[in-house]
């Protein structure tokens, strides 16, 4: 447990907010204190961030090529998988893979772009470009 | 009286873990100070479970805390109160239906959410993980009251966002869960609830045929933790040992895989009854929690230079056997109590 925050987290917005926590100190009390997170903590949370941000910046890159559709870049910016994001999309998990095809992509009905879109809480306009 | 807005007098106090944190809040309304470490040690809240075959946000899922809603359902059960729980919704409009009818009655309402969409909680926290809890008491118009243990202070969310994250997907997805207290009897044998959530607790823990429940769990994932850098490589390694720190240390905890908690309810129980074994075993359960706390302290350690451990993960292994054993021990002692 740390007073103030401290700089391990690299995105600002980060480590903002106070939580409790126990403890046990060698008298045998065990005590809450309100705090920030301490350093090993900030630094396993940021493994995982780190992580995501390697898989999504990658995923973009891939799109920016003409690799993939966009669904796949928002699917990694939402940290979901396939199937979670038929689950959500209410799309059969083939289709939706098949639906990373750019030229696929390219020619899907407004109707299944606004069930992705709504998916990813997005407009349809923002799905069809990577900002 | 203005019909679109319902305030109830709710008390919002935070707690380390979430679901015993508002069974203990929904207590407290009914006007009996049930402490956190209390609804969690009666309500089972410890548990330890490691899947490796299934994958939650890419690593293999570790839970060191029980099935969603069983720290309300069984502190409700074995304390005698006539509590409802609603497991499933299929659609979301009657899910909120339901919650505005409660809170026209003037009862708080809990309800499982996903974490993923949740706008006010901190952005660090903002994974795929279905099993937080919330308890909603009051609406104004579009906008809800949320008393969230994880935050400090009472939280809004509108009725989009809502709907949102009652009905996230994925593993161990909510689908609109909602729990409440209807009565409470006003004398409550504590006694008896207790003896029944520790037995219950020893169970789970040690009794449990299926090795990967329990201690015999903790063995099995101290036993692959030596293997993965062999079998995934070091990168891929840090990241499994991050993700037993991150469910062991972050996600609504209050440290240590809450065995701080544990140990705090056995010493109050224990005070309570006045009974000396009760107490020594409190002693036993926050010695092992401070080893727990070491361990994320030397698994830290490792996850920052990723490519480059600096502890060994055989002796990082080694550590969580000792740490086994160490609860084994504190379970075993517990089985022998009689109260």
């Amino acid at each position: 447990m740390d007073e103030k925050p401290n700089p391990v987290y690299k995105d600002e917005r980060y480590g903002q907010s106070r939580e409790l926590s126990y403890s046990y100190d060698k008298t045998g009390n065990y005590e809450k204190t309100v705090g920030f997170h301490g350093e090993p903590d900030r630094v396993i949370i940021q493994q995982a961030w780190d992580h995501f941000n390697e898989r999504i910046t990658e995923a973009k890159e891939k799109v920016l090529a003409g690799k993939v559709s966009p669904i796949a870049y928002y699917m990694e910016k939402n940290l979901v998988d396939t199937l979670s994001l038929s689950m959500l999309a209410g799309i059969s998990i083939w289709r939706v893979k098949w639906h990373f095809r750019p030229r696929v992509f390219n020619r899907l009905k407004t109707k299944t772009l606004e069930k992705y879109a709504s998916a990813f809480n997005i407009t349809v306009e923002e799905l069809k470009k990577v900002e | 009286m203005d019909p679109k807005k319902i305030l109830i007098n709710y008390a919002h106090h935070q707690a380390g873990h979430c679901e015993s944190g508002a069974t203990s809040n929904l207590f407290g309304f009914y006007g009996h100070d049930l402490s956190e470490p209390m609804a969690f040690g009666i309500g089972n809240g410890l548990y330890f479970s490691y899947i490796p075959f299934l994958k939650v946000q890419y690593a293999p899922m570790i839970s060191f805390r029980n099935l969603p809603n069983v720290v309300f359902k069984r502190s409700a059960d074995y304390l005698g109160i006539d509590a409802t729980i609603i497991k499933k919704f299929k659609e979301p409009k009657a899910a909120m239906l339901a919650l505005d009818r409660n809170l026209e009655k003037g009862i708080p309402t809990g309800m499982q959410v996903g974490c993923f969409n949740l706008t006010f909680f901190p952005p660090e926290y903002r994974m795929h993980y279905n099993m937080h809890n919330i308890v909603c008491f009051g609406k104004e118009g579009d906008i809800y009251h949320i008393s969230d243990t994880v935050m400090e202070t009472p939280q809004t969310l509108t009725y989009e966002d809502l709907v949102r994250v009652r009905y996230a997907k994925g593993p161990f997805a909510p689908n609109g869960k909602m729990y409440w207290i209807n009565s409470i009897p006003k004398e409550l044998d504590i006694k008896s609830a207790v003896k029944k959530g520790i037995s219950k607790t020893v169970y789970e823990m040690t009794k449990i045929p299926f090795p990967l429940i329990g201690v015999r769990g903790l063995r099995w994932m101290a036993k692959d933790l030596k293997k993965w850098p062999v079998k995934h490589g070091y990168e891929k390694a840090s990241f499994y040992l991050g993700q037993i720190l991150r469910m062991n240390e972050d996600f609504g905890t209050g440290g240590a895989g809450f065995r701080y908690i544990y140990g705090s309810f056995l010493k109050e129980s224990g005070e309570l009854f006045n009974n000396p074994e009760l107490l020594e075993t409190s002693d036993m359960m926050g010695k092992t929690a401070n080893k727990w706390r070491e361990f994320t302290y030397i698994g830290a350690r490792n996850c920052r230079n990723r490519s480059k451990p600096e502890e060994d993960y055989s002796m990082l292994g080694n550590m969580l056997g000792e740490i086994a054993s160490m609860e084994e021990n504190v379970y075993k002692k517990l089985d022998k109590i009689l109260l």
